[in-house]
């Protein structure tokens, strides 16, 4: 993966992985308010495909210098395994966790190369992920952590 | 006679050419004095249309009208004053009374109009030229009619508190009571605000007429929990109450609780006996907390026989297992409980649904079935090291102590959470010997536990490290202890305007030990007694239910209501869906009945 145009192909693979992956889910969990919500993630990853397609085409431009708020909530949260009976909270915490795997993936891929187009590109794909990250982790912060 | 007598009834003749003042040419050229009593103002945007102006006026010169632009406003009555200048007699009472001081007088005096009948104006809201006079009648700056300050309630020092599990506030005097109840105004505001819609202004008038027996009356027909609110009620009425714009608002859950310690028990079947026929009908109740006891009250009263069935060994759910009894005793819960069961309200203890007596056989064997079971599952943290046998769910402590259990906290604790079952734990932790510490991830002004609990917290001596966001537990070195790692947070505004949000700071980390952890974050429902294809048919989403009108769920015999189906998880909200969901189960049961009486309405 050295051209911009395969990091790119790459990306917008991986949000379509994700877009399957919560399809998948979907299937599997008991409840019907559950497969909601999961569909609802699986929109938003296809969301952020649209956003990588259009950045290839060159209608998007990425933003790597742009400032995104790291609330650090799934950074200290343990790990959860999909299931049938998934809860709201355990749906937030597995898609907090992806979106910051994401954005440290492209973030270390940045630092091992030279400055250029394609560090361009990587660090604006993590700052994509970082505002994921942060779209779920700020619902966490609303609906889960109500108490506390 | 000077010539100067015999000429001037000619003189006077030269008036007769000059133009009179009338209607058409008045008076303008002298203004008021700067304090003068002229016409109103009404800054209508501060007025919450309270209409004590126009019970002050002695004159009847002030109707309240609808005002379609404040209809349907939060804590205003949509109403405001509409001034009769036939009547008025510029006392300025109406100004000195004002709740929200948004009434004053311009020193605005002519307006002309050859039509006597058009002298009626909405200030504010009717277009003069006056309301945006500088000059005229003000209040005097602190100068209040009515008591600005509330009377205190009666307390036990913190000292006193820390001693024993006897209950915190003492309740008022009949002049202590009386006093308050003159505060006042009478605006009914409060009746809109509260969930249950309860009689405010009748029940506080009760209190002026000494006649409590009136007030028991009206404040069961909405609640038949009201020594337990007058105890512990979230009072949203409160927190419209108009006089508490420029003061403290009325103590209405204080003097709530005054008129149900004027009456004995043993007298409430009297004054609340009303006459039941029976209707045939049957319906099944889940829990006896608040919520499906005040659906088992309003359900008997109907005539129909009630059973309920409660997984516990005594009634009152929460009230009875998470409120702990210095802020609600045990005493006061029984009186209303013992009330509604007084009526013929059936409960059958330990009997859990779902395993001693299954779902299914409750709708093939009663016309109708009302679920309240509450929020009983303590959420998790998830974070590292969670699972330490030394983390403790602060309901678990407050429902041991309830039961006269030690919960074993040990000497030292740290509390996690800023809500009511957090500030519980805290200072029952406290009366249990214990020094807490309450770890809270955001700012103390962002806690939703009541601003009283909160002070009263920290009056007995726990210690609320605010913007504290836990992130590992770990062993300690000794068994019976246990390590919390927690980081400081810095508070980021949201810029979509939402709540601000805390953010970890990594560099700012802290360690200690403690005797446990109490985690108090929040809880959810457990929904066990449920198959997965009724949780699906009643469309449970997150273990809650949002339910349709009169509390219906999409399975015709099944309604709903409590903390389980309603945002706010307070007993009063829980009250009110029980009555509600009462009214749905008649309709439902009689449902030609309603349908007559609806065509006779319309
Ligand atoms: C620590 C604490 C402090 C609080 N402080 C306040 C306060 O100051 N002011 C306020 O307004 N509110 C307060 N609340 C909230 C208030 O207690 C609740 O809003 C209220 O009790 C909810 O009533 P409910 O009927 O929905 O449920 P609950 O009171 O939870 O009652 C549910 C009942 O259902 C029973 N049940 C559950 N499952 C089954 C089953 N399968 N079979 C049979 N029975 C079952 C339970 O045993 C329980 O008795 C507090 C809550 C807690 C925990
Ligand atoms: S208690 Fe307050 S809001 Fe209620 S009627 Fe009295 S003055 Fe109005």
């Amino acid at each position: 993966m050295n051209t911009v145009d395969e990091i790119l192909d790459y990306a917008i693979e991986q949000e379509q992985l994700a877009a399957d992956f919560y399809e998948d889910v979907a299937q599997r969990v008991e409840t019907a308010g559950m497969k909601k919500i999961l569909l609802d993630f699986a929109e938003e990853e296809k969301r952020h495909k649209k956003i990588l397609l259009a950045v290839k085409t060159g209608e998007h431009e990425l933003t790597p210098e742009q400032e995104i708020l790291d609330l650090k909530i799934s950074d200290y949260l343990v790990e959860v395994k999909t299931s049938e009976n998934i809860s709201y909270q355990d749906a937030l915490i597995i898609a907090m966790q992806r979106e910051r795997a994401a954005y440290n993936l492209y973030n270390d891929m940045a630092q091992k190369v030279p400055d250029g187009k394609l560090k361009h590109i990587l660090l604006g794909l993590a700052k994509e992920e970082a505002k994921h990250k942060l779209f779920f982790e700020a619902e966490y912060d609303e609906r889960v952590l109500t108490d506390n | 006679m000077s010539l100067k007598d015999l000429l001037s009834p000619f003189f006077v003749w030269q008036r007769a050419f000059e133009k009179p003042y009338t209607t058409l040419r008045p008076t303008l050229d002298r203004p008021g004095a700067p304090a003068y009593r002229g016409f109103h103002i009404n800054i209508t945007e501060t007025c919450v249309g309270c209409g004590s102006c126009q019970t002050i006026c002695q004159n009847n010169a002030i109707d309240m009208v609808a005002v379609e632009a404040y209809a349907g406003r939060a804590g205003d009555s949509g109403l405001r004053p509409r001034f009769d200048y036939g009547r008025c007699c510029w006392c300025g009472l109406c100004v000195d009374i004002c709740t929200a001081a948004s009434l004053r007088m311009s020193n605005e005096y002519a307006w002309i109009s050859d039509d006597p009948d058009s002298f009626h104006f909405t200030a504010g809201v009717d277009d003069k030229p006056w309301q945006d006079n500088e000059l005229g009648y003000r209040r005097a700056e602190g100068y209040h009619l009515n008591p600005p300050k509330r009377i205190e309630m009666p307390m036990l020092s913190a000292q006193e508190s820390l001693k024993s599990f006897a209950e915190v506030t003492l309740g008022y005097n009949e002049e202590q009571a009386k006093k308050e109840a003159d505060r006042c105004v009478e605006c009914g505001i409060c009746v809109a605000t509260c969930p249950a819609h309860m009689d405010v202004p009748d029940y506080i008038h009760s209190i002026r007429d000494g006649d409590y027996e009136k007030g028991l009356q009206l404040m069961y027909r909405t609640n038949p929990f009201p020594a337990t609110c007058g105890r512990i009620c979230t009072r949203r009425c409160e927190s419209v109450c108009p006089v508490g714009i420029l003061g403290e608002p009325v103590a209405i859950r204080w003097l709530k609780r005054f008129i149900v310690d004027q009456v004995d028990k043993k007298d409430y079947q009297r004054i609340l006996e009303k006459p039941i026929a029976s209707t045939g009908f049957k319906v099944a109740i889940i829990g006896a907390g608040p919520g499906g006891l005040s659906a088992a009250y309003y359900l008997r009263q109907q005539g129909h026989a009630v059973t309920v069935y409660e997984a516990q060994a005594t009634g009152g759910g929460m009230l009875r297992y998470g409120v702990p009894s210095y802020r609600l005793p045990d005493a006061e819960l029984d009186k209303d409980i013992d009330h509604i069961t007084s009526i013929g309200v059936e409960i059958k203890y330990n009997s859990r649904i779902g395993k001693d007596v299954m779902f299914e056989s409750l709708l093939e064997n009663y016309d109708a079935v009302f679920m309240s079971t509450g929020l009983s599952v303590p959420s998790s943290m998830r974070i590292n090291g969670e699972n330490h046998a030394r983390v403790l769910s602060g309901l678990q402590i407050l429902a041991d102590v309830a039961s006269d259990r030690d919960p074993g906290i040990g000497k030292k604790v740290a509390v996690i959470g800023g809500g009511n079952v957090a500030m519980d734990a805290a200072r029952v932790s406290r009366r249990l010997g214990a020094e807490v510490t309450i770890l809270y991830r955001r700012r103390i002004s962002d806690m939703p536990a009541d601003e009283e609990e909160i002070h009263e917290c920290q009056q007995e001596g726990c210690t609320i490290v605010p913007q504290a966001i836990p992130v590992e537990i770990i062993d300690a070195d000794n068994k019976q202890k246990v390590c919390i790692k927690w980081g400081e947070a810095k508070m980021v505004d949201d810029p979509k305007g939402g709540r601000a949000r805390p953010v970890l700071q990594e560099d700012k980390m802290h360690t200690e030990t403690y005797d446990c952890i109490i985690s108090a974050i929040g809880q959810s429902s457990n929904l066990d007694y449920l198959s997965k294809e009724l949780q699906e048919q009643l469309a449970f989403e997150w273990g809650k239910l949002t339910p349709a009108e009169y509390q219906h769920t999409s399975m015709k015999k099944v309604f709903v209501g409590g903390d389980f189906a309603n945002r706010t998880a307070d007993a009063i909200s829980a009250i009110e869906d029980g009555h509600h969901a009462a009214r749905g189960i008649n309709r439902f049961l009689n449902p030609d009945f309603y349908t007559a009486l609806e065509k006779q309405e319309n």
